[in-house]
C-alpha cells in the first residue's frame, strides 16, 4: 500500500510535462471564460423575465429557469454537441458542425445561466422597495432604477453566491475533455496513455485543481469582501 | 429577616479582556421579595444578573443560593476549588430565568418548551410534567397555546411562554433580563401584568429592566447600578422621590414618566 | 426525425436498466454522502487535534472537479486502499465523496445558525452541554439542513452523468450505446436529457416544498 503511495506523490511526472498541462489549463480557463460571460448575460435576461410585469414573460423566464438549472451539464453538453447542428442543418438545408469548444461554451453557458439567474432574481427581490419607490419619486425611469439603483446592489449582495457558482462552472469546464477539447484532463488522459503512469497523473491534476481552485477561491472571496465592507461597514 | 437570604452577591467582580464591567458588587435578596435593578446601558445590571445563574463566571467574588457558594465548592477554607459544571447545572435548577429575546426553541411546541426541562433535568413522569406545564401555563394565560409553535405567537406570548418555562422547573428565584425590552409597547403591559401577579403571589423575583413603573409601584427594592457599582440601593417609595446621588437623579428625570 | 418509436420507445429495456443503475448509484451515494458529511462536520467542529485534517478533507472535496474525483478514486484508491473493487462501487465513493464535503460545510452552517440564547436558556434549566445539543441543536439542525441534503441529492444524480467515464452502465452509458448503434442521436439524446431533468426537476420541487413548510411551521430558515 505505501508503495502505491508512494507513486501516487511522486509527482515528478506530472512536473515533467508541465508545459503541455499548463496549457490544457489554460484551455480550461478560456471555456470557464466564455461560457461564464454567456451565462451572466444570458442569466441576467432571464432574472429580469422572471421578474416582469407581464405574465408571459415571467412563464417564460421561470421555464428557461427550470429546464436549465435541472439540467446536467454533461448531458447538455453533448446534446448541444450531437443534436444541434442536425438541427440547425435541418433548418439551413446544409450540413453544419460545432466546433467542441463552441458546444462546451454554449452548453455550460445555458446550464449555468439557470443557476445565475435564480441568483439576480433573488438579489433582485431582496432590495427593498424603498429604494426603488425613491427612484421613482424622483422621476427616474424604470430602465435608470433598474441601471443604477438595482443591479449595481444585486450585484454587491449576490456576490459571495456568485464566487460559489463560478468556481462550479470553473470545476464543470473538466468535462469538455470527454469531447475531444484538449484542456487538462484530455492532456492528462492523453499521458496517462503514454506513460501507463495513472497514480502520480491524477493525484497531481486533483492537486493542480485543489491549489488553483482554493487559491482563485479565497483571492476573489478576499476582494469580494473588501469590496463590499464599503457599503455594508 | 434573620433568615438566610435566598441570594447574595459577595463581592462580585467580572472582567472582559481589558474593560472591568463589575466593581465590587454585594447585595442580598430575600424569600419572597421582588428586588429591580435599574442603570444606564453598560452599566453592568445584565451582565450581575447573568452572574447569578453563571452564564457568566464572576472573575472574583462568589455568589451564594441559600447559603451554597455557586462558584466554589469545599467551604471557604484551603479545600477551595471552582464548582464543576455538573455541580453548577444541578443548581441552575432552582434558578429560573427570562431572557429578552425569549430563547424559545422552535421546533418544539409551546407545551413542548415548557416541560422539556422537568422531564429532562429533573426527572419528571411525561403525565406529571404536562399537567405542571398546563398549570404553569394557565398561570400566564396561555393554556389554550399549549399545542401551538412558538412561531405561531406574538412577541407578548412568546415571552410569557417563556415565562411559563422558567416557572415549571419550581425555581427559588425568578430571574428577570430586561424581559419587555424586545417588545412592542402594546405588549409589554401583557408581560409586566404577569409579572405582577407572580409579584403578588409571593415569587422571589430579580429583575433587570427599563420599565419605571414597574420598579417603582411593584418592587420591594430597588438598586440603581452605574459603572458597575451599586450607586443607591432602597426602597422605591424613598428613592423614587428623594434620590440621594445626582447621577440617579439625572437618571430619573431621563426615564421616569409622570406618574399616573 | 420521426423515429421516436423505433430509437426510444423500443429501447425503453435498456434506457430503464440503464435508469436503475443510475438511481441505485445515486442512493447509495447518497446516504453515504449524509454520514461521511456528518462526521467530517463534527470532527472539524468538536474533535480539535483532527481538525486541520478534517477542514482539508472537506476543502480537496469541494475544490477538485467530478471527473477528477471519478478518475482519482477509480485509478488511485484500489492500488493503496485495496479497494474499491469494482466499477459501480468507485462511482458511488467518488460521488460520496463530491458532496459529503459540501454537506458537511451545510451541517456546520445549520449548527453555527442556532441562536446562543437558546444554547443559555438549556444551560440556564440545567441542562448538560451534549444533552442541550442532542435535544436543542440538533432536531433544528436536521430541520433546517433537509432542503439542502435534498437539493445535494439533485447534484450527485446530475454529476452521476459522468460514471460512464469509467465504465459504468448508467442511463447516459445506454443512450450514448444507442447511439453509437444507430447514429441518429436527435430523439435518444433529447429523450434522456428530459428524463434528466423531469426527474431532477420533481426532486428539487420536492425540496423547495420542504423548505416552505419548515419556514412556515418553525419558523426555521432552511440552511
Amino acid at each position: 500500500m505505501s508503495e502505491s503511495l508512494q507513486q501516487a506523490l511522486d509527482v515528478s511526472v506530472f512536473w515533467e510535462y508541465r508545459t503541455v498541462l499548463l496549457r490544457g489549463l489554460a484551455v480550461n480557463v478560456y471555456v470557464f471564460a466564455a461560457a461564464a460571460v454567456l451565462a451572466l448575460g444570458i442569466g441576467l435576461g432571464a432574472a429580469l423575465l422572471r421578474v416582469n410585469r407581464f405574465r408571459a414573460l415571467r412563464w417564460i423566464g421561470t421555464l428557461h429557469v427550470e429546464i436549465f438549472r435541472n439540467a446536467p451539464d454533461y448531458i447538455m453538453v453533448v446534446w448541444v454537441h450531437f443534436v444541434l447542428p442536425l438541427l440547425i442543418g435541418y433548418v439551413i438545408h446544409r450540413r453544419f458542425e460545432l466546433h467542441p469548444f463552441v458546444s462546451a461554451v454554449i452548453g455550460l453557458g445555458f446550464v449555468y445561466s439557470g443557476y445565475f439567474a435564480e441568483t439576480f432574481r433573488a438579489g433582485i427581490e431582496a432590495v427593498p422597495i424603498a429604494h426603488i419607490e425613491a427612484g421613482r419619486s424622483c422621476g427616474m425611469s424604470e430602465r435608470l432604477i433598474l441601471w443604477r439603483i438595482v443591479l449595481p446592489q444585486v450585484v454587491r449582495r449576490m456576490l459571495p453566491e456568485s464566487i460559489n457558482q463560478f468556481i462550479s462552472l470553473f470545476k464543470a469546464t473538466t468535462i469538455v475533455s470527454l469531447i475531444a477539447v484538449p484542456d487538462l484532463m484530455y492532456q492528462v488522459s492523453m499521458i496517462t496513455q503514454q506513460e501507463m503512469r495513472p497514480l502520480p497523473l491524477y493525484t497531481g491534476a486533483a492537486l493542480t485543481y485543489f491549489a488553483v481552485i482554493l487559491l482563485a477561491g479565497s483571492g476573489l472571496r478576499a476582494l469580494s469582501e473588501r469590496w463590499r465592507r464599503k457599503i455594508y461597514a | 429577616m434573620s433568615e438566610q437570604p435566598t441570594i447574595r452577591a459577595v463581592d462580585v467582580h467580572k472582567r472582559f479582556g481589558t474593560i472591568e464591567v463589575l466593581k465590587g458588587v454585594s447585595f442580598e435578596v430575600h424569600r419572597g421579595s421582588v428586588v429591580s435593578m435599574i442603570g444606564a446601558s453598560g452599566s453592568g445590571k445584565s451582565t450581575l444578573l447573568r452572574c447569578i445563574n453563571h452564564l457568566e463566571t464572576p472573575t472574583s467574588g462568589d455568589i451564594l443560593i441559600d447559603g451554597e457558594s455557586l462558584c466554589f465548592r469545599g467551604g471557604t477554607g484551603s479545600e477551595r476549588r471552582p464548582r464543576p459544571l455538573a455541580e453548577i447545572n444541578r443548581m441552575r435548577r432552582d434558578l429560573g430565568i427570562v431572557f429578552q429575546q425569549f430563547n424559545l426553541w422552535p421546533h418544539m411546541t409551546v407545551l413542548g418548551n415548557v416541560i422539556e426541562a422537568p422531564i429532562r433535568v429533573r426527572g419528571l413522569a411525561r403525565k406529571e410534567a404536562i399537567a405542571l406545564g398546563e398549570a404553569c401555563l394557565a398561570r400566564v394565560h396561555l393554556g389554550e397555546k399549549a399545542i401551538e409553535y412558538p412561531a405561531r405567537l406574538s412577541g407578548g406570548q412568546q415571552q410569557r411562554v417563556a415565562i411559563a418555562r422558567a416557572l415549571a422547573m419550581q425555581p427559588k428565584v425568578m430571574l428577570f433580563d430586561e424581559p419587555t425590552s424586545s417588545l412592542d409597547p402594546e405588549l409589554t403591559d401583557e408581560v409586566l401584568g404577569v409579572m405582577r401577579e407572580l409579584a403578588n403571589d409571593g415569587t422571589t423575583m430579580i429583575v433587570v429592566t427599563h420599565e419605571m413603573g414597574f420598579a417603582r409601584e411593584v418592587s420591594d427594592r430597588v438598586m440603581f447600578l452605574h459603572n458597575g457599582l451599586i450607586e443607591e440601593e432602597g426602597l422605591p417609595a424613598e428613592i423614587f422621590s428623594a434620590p440621594k446621588s445626582e447621577r440617579f437623579r439625572q437618571f430619573i428625570s431621563k426615564h421616569l414618566r409622570p406618574a399616573s | 426525425m420521426g423515429n421516436w418509436e423505433r430509437l426510444v420507445w423500443n429501447q425503453r429495456d435498456a434506457l430503464a436498466s440503464g435508469l436503475a443503475v443510475t438511481v441505485e448509484i445515486c442512493a447509495i451515494a447518497f446516504v453515504i454522502a449524509v454520514l461521511g458529511g456528518l462526521v467530517l462536520c463534527l470532527v472539524r467542529m468538536y474533535v480539535k487535534p483532527l481538525r486541520p485534517f478534517a477542514i482539508v478533507l472537506i476543502e480537496f472535496f469541494r475544490a477538485t472537479p467530478i471527473l477528477v474525483q471519478l478518475l482519482w478514486v477509480n485509478y488511485v484508491w484500489p492500488p493503496i486502499f485495496g479497494w474499491p473493487d469494482s466499477f459501480f462501487a468507485a462511482a458511488w465513493a467518488a460521488l460520496a465523496v463530491q458532496s459529503s464535503g459540501y454537506l458537511a460545510e451545510t451541517f456546520r452552517g445549520g449548527i453555527e445558525a442556532i441562536p446562543r440564547g437558546q444554547l443559555e436558556a438549556a444551560y440556564s434549566a440545567g441542562m448538560s452541554p451534549v444533552r442541550a445539543f442532542w435535544r436543542i441543536v440538533v432536531p433544528q439542525v436536521t430541520l433546517s439542513t433537509a432542503p439542502s441534503i435534498v437539493n445535494q441529492f439533485t447534484v450527485i444524480v446530475k454529476s452521476s452523468t459522468l460514471v460512464s467515464v469509467i465504465t459504468v452502465q448508467d442511463l447516459m452509458f445506454q443512450s450514448q450505446k444507442i447511439v453509437n448503434i444507430w447514429y441518429e442521436p436527435i430523439e435518444i439524446l433529447t429523450a434522456t436529457a428530459a428524463i434528466y431533468i423531469v426527474f431532477i426537476f420533481l426532486v428539487s420541487v420536492a425540496g423547495k416544498s420542504l423548505a416552505d413548510l419548515l419556514r412556515r411551521r418553525y419558523g426555521i430558515a432552511a440552511a
